[in-house]
């Protein structure tokens, strides 16, 4: 071993982990080689100097001011995940719940805009049979239309809601999934409809 | 804190760190007391060697004591509290020195030494000659100095294993380090250090 691989060693020498064989070769190489046995000197003598310097104490009153401090600090926290305000979830569920909101109210409107489209309509029929005017003469032309200005008002005033009534339309009208189509009455033929409402 | 417990449990003074720490995560007054007291003079010790700040360190040696109790109940039972102490005091240490280097305010060395030797004349040995106990102090604050000017990184590692005694394996837990990498930093060190003493043994050759 050559004089750097030596001088690698002297830590672990130091230290007194080499192993035997380490040691007595170190050991031999010291003898013939007065630079290295200088440098281990020097090494040594370094390391003297650092475990001779005096140990700092700890200040006197250390204890009773970190004792103090600690009587101020937090509360220490459970080693467990602490159950912490949900915000994401929370969050989530109530824009989940202002979709569905948002979603049930545009629902509803389409749902109820049909329907109060053929409640009017049917209110239009009622009033038209009663005053023999409106869809039923518009009917003839082959088309179902509702007449916007057909006085509904006067039908508003029941204390029911007929929102959800099935509506029987006989004849001209007829009825096929869903789509009412007017049949072209007989010519000459003056025919009358009839809505029955539950 | 709970102040006191049972009086059958066993005293606080022949408890094992482990149990001691445990009692201490209990919020016991007198088992946290009992720790400070077995570790502050080698934290306080650590600290200001790796500083070389006396004042510094003591209120760093409060830090580390004051984070354990805020922390007492994350302590790993069967994990060595030394390590941990000593783990919390070297961050500390290391985040000390690092705040100085970025803020470049840090008093000077020569400022420091000043300062350490009018203290420590205060505390000199009487019965030794005064110029004996000057040239000791003296040669301590050179040595003290030399070490403070070696770089973070290899300084941490050097106190803990020459000045605090610890074996490789604790160093290379306390830094969160491969144990060959501790190896190789510690001698780096102490060859730093040696070059940095050669003067001071010529003196002391001369004298």
């Amino acid at each position: 071993m050559k004089c750097h691989g030596v001088r690698r060693l002297f830590g672990a020498y130091w230290d007194d982990e080499t192993t035997q064989a380490e040691r007595e070769h170190l050991e031999a190489h010291f003898q013939g080689c007065a630079a290295c046995r200088n440098e281990y000197e020097s090494f040594s003598r370094a390391m003297e100097m650092v475990a001779a310097l005096p140990r700092y104490e700890a200040a006197p009153d250390l204890l009773e001011r970190t004792l103090a401090r600690a009587r101020r600090s937090s509360p220490a926290r459970d080693t467990l995940p602490a159950r912490e305000t949900p915000w994401v979830p929370v969050t989530a569920v109530a824009a989940l719940l202002l979709v569905a909101a948002a979603f049930v109210s545009q629902w509803s409107t389409l749902a109820s805009g049909p329907r109060a489209a053929r409640t009017t309509a049917g209110l239009s029929a009622r009033v038209g049979l009663a005053s023999g005017t409106g869809p039923v003469a518009s009917g003839a032309t082959g088309e179902a239309r509702f007449d916007a200005n057909a006085p509904v008002a006067s039908a508003t005033d029941s204390l029911f809601d007929h929102s959800e009534d099935i509506e029987f339309v006989l004849d001209p009208v007829t009825l096929r999934r869903g789509q009412a189509t007017v049949t072209q009455p007989h010519q000459g033929l003056h025919t009358e409809r009839a809505v029955i409402s539950f | 804190m709970a102040p006191d417990r049972d009086p059958v449990l066993p005293p606080i003074l022949s408890l094992s760190d482990e149990d001691l720490m445990a009692r201490v995560a209990e919020d016991e007054e007198r088992a946290f007391g009992e720790l400070v007291r077995r570790y502050q003079g080698r934290i306080t010790n650590l600290v200001s060697r790796v500083l070389n700040d006396r004042e510094c360190a003591d209120d760093l040696a409060q830090e580390v004591f004051v984070r354990v109790f805020i922390h007492r109940r994350n302590y790993r039972r069967g994990s060595k509290l030394s390590t941990w102490l000593f783990t919390i005091a070297a961050n500390l240490a290391k985040n000390e020195i690092r705040r100085r280097v970025r803020r470049r305010n840090w008093f000077s060395l020569d400022a420091l030494q000043e300062a350490l030797n009018d203290s420590a004349m205060i505390f000199a040995d009487r019965r030794e000659g005064t110029e004996r106990a000057l040239e000791r102090e003296q040669l301590q604050k050179e040595v003290g100095r030399a070490i403070a000017t070696i770089p973070e990184k290899y300084r941490v590692a050097l106190v803990l294993r020459d000045i605090e005694g610890l074996a490789y394996e604790e160093i290379a837990e306390v830094m969160g380090l491969p144990g060959g990498t501790v190896r190789s930093r510690i001698n780096r060190a102490r060859t730093m250090l040696k070059k940095k003493l050669q003067p001071l043994r010529r003196k002391e050759g001369d004298s």
